[in-house]
């Protein structure tokens, strides 16, 4: 087991390692220079060229990746040009928002999490139900509303029912406020109102998803051996779907859910962009448009911690609900 | 079982996307009235200068004044403001020297703001300026503003930390674009930059080596806002701004929210233009275009006090301008912003051709394909019609959707093969499908050649940029000639990077005129930079007209007051109010 | 951020079919793909959904067909049918004897013949992604299944790479980027090669849940007594790949497939919403929608013709995909 976690956890480190390298070479193929940006008339080419220097973005590639990685250890000395010293975990000075990237993060990552865990509970309970209940009265009428709700709503776009969502509810009926986002500590139930759509929207998407592949496996896990076996010795149906039948079928969408939001949580762009929140997504998208090296560093950066821990999160419960599964 | 499912799916979806979908389209009403004349004097008489302001009828006090935009203010630092979301949430909280006072229908006087006067030409050679600074002045901490608190403002404005504002007064008092350099400011904390004086606490003086009689117009853009240079924080004051005007930062969410305030130290009394209406002014960012016109006319909550920054979107002008009850709710107002075909003089010599694409210009059916006459209006000058002094002339006489007979006989059988370069934005896609077709159908075989949306400024900027044509656009920081043609047509400024003089033409002729204009007094170049307009187009053609921008933004029920600008073309709060 | 619902969802879902996929019960003696046919012709929602499929597939195909017997090219405009906001005149967007499905509010092209060569490209696009997905997950998965030690690990890390990787991130950073790297100044970018970096932004990204099932089936296989005695008797890799491994599992892979296509159909479409992917001159579905969602009030005719096609094609993909699992794994059956 610490074995296990040991060397998962190095691998995590080696995966985030290449993603910043990545990450990093990538930024500098970008056709966009962020500090042409800065001067929208009358640029002056020398001018810029120091303004260039300033920012260090005129040093070797290897220098400018050290300094970004010492920043985030030990913290680092930027200049006046970037707010002056950054405390470590230093996570660099934005110049395209004007702010210290780690204000910007602080800012946003808890709006992709206010997005996302809420939804995540949602569509997996009616994930999970749906396909519990179709597996069980499998071949009813119950049973082909899930089906054509699930097939529904695998097939659907998040911007194109998030659209019509927001015209019905919001621009017609006016039965809810605007999407935005308040914090859940100032106002729960404005936090609630805020978001309760993006929640609908991501759950209908997901939990069709969820239902179709629970359905498979309540049904696959009803056909096995053990559970015949526990009904011949008379056990009652809950105790035997509730206990040992739902225990292995929840297998396998433990780790779909777990990987869904771990990517998730590294941003919603398209549920940001069409309910016009800023997230953590959406910060990110903006970032590349901007050529704003940092961000596009962070915030790939937070993504690729959240998949990364997802992983490793995954094999840990894989092993928690089934006792078959031993961790090597 | 599973086919019915996907005939409900199917219905239900039909239904709601049908809804409304009944009705004939017959085509009427779809024409808009965008004509006004622009008109733009500099006051004389002290007076104009002086406060309060004229009350604004039918306004009230209190309330929250919402203002929904798509995109952040890039910079709130006065000295770094430049976008025109800055420049018009500027003003309330900043002063300058100068500012305009505006009818919102073209009537323009350019009055003193902090200073009594706007300037006075000491030598009547527009080489030394003075500025008398009001009393009674007060920044938002209660402390007197003298001229030394703008003089620092301006001196800042050197540092290369602190990028993106203009640059005029800068290049100006060093007498080189390397103002940086000429003058470092953070060695030279505690002194002004050379040109720079501060007589006395009431006096301002700049001495220019050469004659600029632009002055007055320049400082009217807020790098003559003032700060005490203990407020200074750098990089930082960019989030929260030390105020001079009627509302002071409360609250800054970066790119979020933007909270202001009433700041209880500005006194109506010293200021010519701007009011302190509503309680308080919230900016917030993040929703689309679309979103926020549809949140302002659904008039729901505190969006009935609400206005959308962004004009109208082409996908809902239809509704917006075909709705009787939004008439109240909506201003309509052509834009200084004009747009043209660029031409790369470099690349395109043939006068003829340059003629000939003039005369094959659609702009009927390019204005069509961008939502119709509340987004653009045909131009056929260089200038807007909002410049001072402007005079309307078609040089190439196109109609509505090109003159084909006067392209052939131009052309004379050849067919030009130009490359036309457009961003792979949205807009410029429309735009570059539609001018493709538009030139093809005339004759000319177009190239497209799509441009990173992000990059495409900084490449049609390189002098040896590739390509013939491009989608070029211009605002001036003030509504005067010298701040266009200048610009955008004297071949002397060409540098290797950087071009506003984007279709690189350059005639020695065109570039004298231009210097014997510019030595006139600011009141009698307004017709004679007319006259070289219609000259350079008749004489060159070095681009093609297009549009002007045209702003058309829909409030909520409750706002009231919001006009637009007639120097930068978007709405201006100066006299918003919420009604009670 | 990732290529979402294509990663884990299939990947699971047919993992639970798991390597028993040839019933060897057989007492007919017919082969497993001739057993799975016969289910599949059997299952009505299967055959109604292939016939869907059958159907978009020939209108895509037959697009340069139905443009010569339509009289209408993608990008003819008829500006002079719109009103002076550029909507469409006449009914729902206007529908017409000429113009079938209306007009584009704007340039006033042809909706109808627009969807038919926007399907040709977002089905061409689909299709090919997923065989070159397919084909590297089955390569990759493979080695790393049969051959395992360092191999498996190295491919094992690759994997958890590129799912850590922001797909849609990379993409907006990539695609702008390649054009310029690849193209003359003056030169038009051919909208083949728009398509073809499309597709690689998918292949780069869309490998990774085949490779995981190839490499779970193949380790689930690789103990079982056939393939040892393959083994034993001296197989060379080529043989045990493609004669012992492969065919035991190429129905996982194939229902993958199927569940693959309409996924990169609304990846593109996604790409689109934020502002990646093919330019103005090629007609594809995803900038069809994004474009025509802003008029959802104004000229919802204009929304329900490609939003309808669209989703009756990814529709009838799952269902055909779901079809395609129950008739290849009898034990799931519905």
């Amino acid at each position: 087991m610490t074995r296990f976690l040991v060397k998962r956890l190095f691998s995590a480190v080696l995966t985030l390692f290449a993603v910043s390298v990545l990450t990093f070479l990538m930024f500098f193929a970008l056709p966009r220079d962020p500090v042409t940006g800065m001067c929208p008339k009358n640029c002056n080419p020398e001018r810029l060229e120091r303004v260039r220097d300033e920012l260090g973005l005129n040093d070797p590639l290897i220098t400018q990746y050290a300094g970004y990685m010492k920043g985030i250890v030990t913290g680092r000395d930027l200049g006046s040009a970037q707010g002056g010293h950054c405390d470590a975990p230093c996570l660099g000075w934005s110049y395209v928002t004007n702010e210290a990237v780690s204000d910007t993060i602080a800012r946003v990552l808890p709006v992709t999490l206010s997005i996302v865990i809420p939804a995540a509970v949602l569509w997996l309970l009616l994930g999970v139900g749906l396909g519990m209940v179709s597996a069980l009265r499998r071949g009813t009428w119950l049973d082909r509303l899930a089906i054509g709700f699930s097939l529904t709503g695998a097939s659907l776009q998040l911007y194109f029912v998030g659209a019509v969502l927001l015209l019905v509810f919001v621009y017609n009926l006016r039965l809810l406020p605007v999407p935005s986002y308040t914090s859940i500590l100032d106002n729960p139930v404005k936090w609630a109102s805020g978001l309760v759509l993006a929640w609908v929207s991501l759950a209908f998407l997901f939990s069709a998803i969820y239902a179709r592949l629970s359905r498979a496996q309540m049904l696959e896990t009803l056909s096995e051996d053990f559970v015949r076996t526990a009904r011949a010795k008379g056990l009652a149906k809950p105790k035997v779907y509730g206990r040992h039948a739902l225990r292995a079928a929840i297998t396998p969408v433990v780790t779909i859910a777990g990987l869904d939001v771990g990517g998730a949580l590294g941003g919603t762009v398209i549920t940001e962009t069409t309910f016009g929140i800023q997230g953590l997504g959406r910060t990110a998208v903006d970032a590349v448009r901007a050529g704003d090296l940092p961000t596009i560093m962070a915030t790939v950066l937070i993504a690729a911690v959240f998949v990364v821990l997802a992983n490793v999160l995954v094999d840990l419960l894989y092993a928690a609900i089934d006792p078959r599964v031993r961790l090597r | 079982m599973r086919p019915r499912v996907v005939a409900a799916a199917g219905g239900a979806i039909a239904l709601v996307v049908a809804l409304g979908a009944c009705s004939k389209n017959t085509g009427e009403g779809t024409t808009v009235d965008t004509g006004r004349t622009q008109t733009g004097v500099i006051a004389t008489d002290p007076k104009d200068s002086q406060g309060p302001a004229a009350e604004v009828a039918g306004a009230s006090k209190g309330g929250t004044f919402t203002i929904i935009r798509e995109t952040p203010i890039s910079h709130l630092d006065p000295q770094r403001t430049y976008s025109f979301a800055g420049l018009m949430a500027s003003p309330l909280f900043a002063r300058y020297l100068t500012t305009w006072k505006d009818d919102g229908k073209g009537g323009l006087v350019l009055v003193g703001d902090l200073a009594e006067t706007p300037g006075s030409d000491v030598n009547k050679d527009c080489k030394v300026w003075e500025f008398k600074i009001k009393d009674g002045v007060k920044f938002e901490d209660g402390s007197p503003i003298t001229s030394k608190e703008i003089a620092y403002g301006i001196a800042r404005s050197f540092d290369p930390d602190l990028t993106g504002g203009p640059t005029y007064i800068q290049e100006w008092l060093a007498d080189t674009p390397q103002f940086d350099t000429k003058w470092d400011f953070k060695k030279n904390k505690g002194s002004l930059p050379p040109g720079l004086t501060t007589p006395d606490e009431k006096t301002l003086r700049f001495e220019f080596s050469k004659p600029r009689c632009d002055l007055p117009f320049a400082v009217s853009l807020p790098t003559t806002a003032p700060l005490p240079p203990a407020k200074d924080t750098g990089v930082n004051l960019d989030n929260k701004p030390f105020s001079s005007g009627p509302y002071k930062i409360a609250d800054n969410q970066v790119g979020v929210k933007l909270t202001l305030d009433r700041n209880p130290n500005w006194d109506a009394k010293t200021d010519p233009v701007r009011h302190q209406y509503p309680d308080q002014f919230v900016w917030t960012f993040g929703p689309t275009p679309d979103a926020a016109s549809n949140r302002v006319i659904a008039d729901n909550g505190p969006d009935q006090s609400a206005l959308a920054f962004n004009t109208v979107p082409a996908s809902l002008v239809a509704k917006v301008a075909g709705d009787a009850a939004l008439k109240s709710r909506t201003i309509l107002s052509p834009t200084p912003s004009a747009n043209q075909l660029v031409i790369n003089n470099q690349r395109v010599k043939d006068l003829k051709i340059r003629q000939a694409l003039n005369y094959a210009i659609d702009r009927e059916g390019l204005i069509k394909a961008m939502g119709g006459p509340t987004v653009a209006a045909p131009l056929t000058t260089l200038m807007p019609p909002s410049t001072i002094g402007y005079k309307a002339y078609d040089a190439y006489p196109a109609g509505a959707s090109g003159n084909l007979d006067k392209v052939k006989e131009l052309l004379g059988g050849q067919t030009p093969e130009l490359v036309l370069g457009v961003s792979d934005g949205a807009t410029e896609q429309i735009q570059g499908t539609q001018l493709k077709a538009n030139l093809e159908r005339a004759g000319f075989k177009i190239t497209l050649r799509n441009i990173p949306d992000d990059a495409k400024l900084d490449e049609i900027k390189k002098k040896d940029n590739p390509w013939d044509l491009y989608i070029g656009n211009w605002a001036a920081d003030w509504p005067s000639g010298a701040s266009i043609l200048p610009v955008l047509y004297d071949g002397r400024t060409i540098k290797p990077e950087g071009n506003s003089n984007q279709s690189y033409f350059n005639d020695p002729a065109i570039n004298a005129e231009m210097d014997r204009i510019l030595a006139m007094s600011p009141a009698e170049q307004g017709p004679e930079w007319a006259k070289l307009d219609e000259r350079i187009m008749k004489e060159y053609a070095p681009v093609v007209p297009l549009f002007v921008d045209v702003a058309y933004n829909v409030h909520g029920s409750k706002a009231g007051g919001v006009f637009i600008s007639s120097v930068f073309g978007y709405p201006a709060f100066v006299n918003a109010y919420v009604k009670q | 951020m990732s290529l979402s619902p294509v990663e884990g969802v299939a990947l699971a879902e047919i993992e639970s079919g798991g390597p028993e996929v040839p019933e060897r019960k057989d007492v007919v003696g017919r082969s497993p793909g001739r057993l799975a046919w016969i289910r599949l012709r059997r299952d009505r929602t299967a055959m109604v959904s292939g016939g869907m499929l059958l159907f978009f597939m020939l209108l895509a195909l037959a697009a340069p067909l139905i443009e010569m017997l339509y009289g209408i090219g993608p990008k003819e405009q008829f500006q002079s049918l719109l009103d002076g906001f550029g909507m469409p005149l006449g009914y729902s967007g206007g529908v017409s004897g000429d113009h079938w499905f209306g007009l584009e509010p704007g340039l006033g092209r042809d909706i109808f013949i627009r969807l038919i060569y926007g399907l040709r490209t977002s089905l061409f696009i689909a299709f090919a992604a997923a065989v070159i997905t397919a084909t590297l997950g089955v390569v990759l998965g493979t080695l790393a299944g049969y051959l395992g030690g360092w191999l498996d690990a190295v491919i094992n890390w690759i994997t958890d790479l590129t799912l850590a990787m922001p797909f849609l991130v990379i993409a907006l950073a990539l695609t702008p980027t390649l054009v310029l790297r690849f193209y003359g100044e003056r030169e038009a970018v051919s909208p083949a090669f728009g398509v073809a970096v499309l597709i690689g932004v998918f292949a780069i990204f869309g490998w990774t849940s085949t490779a995981r099932l190839v490499r779970g089936q193949v380790i689930a296989l690789r103990e079982r007594e056939f393939v040892e005695a393959a083994r034993a008797s001296g197989a060379g890799l080529g043989h045990m790949v493609f004669r012992q491994l492969l065919p035991n599992i190429w129905a996982p892979i194939l229902v993958s497939f199927s569940l693959a296509v309409p996924q990169f159909i609304t990846s593109e479409a996604a790409l689109s919403f934020i502002g990646v992917g093919l330019s103005d001159e090629t007609p594809s579905f995803g900038r069809m929608i994004y474009r025509s969602l802003d008029y959802l009030q104004t000229d919802p005719a204009y929304v329900f013709f490609p939003g309808i096609t669209i989703f009756a094609l990814v529709f009838a993909f799952n269902l055909f995909g779901d079809a395609l699992r129950d008739a290849l794994d009898p034990k799931s059956s519905r």
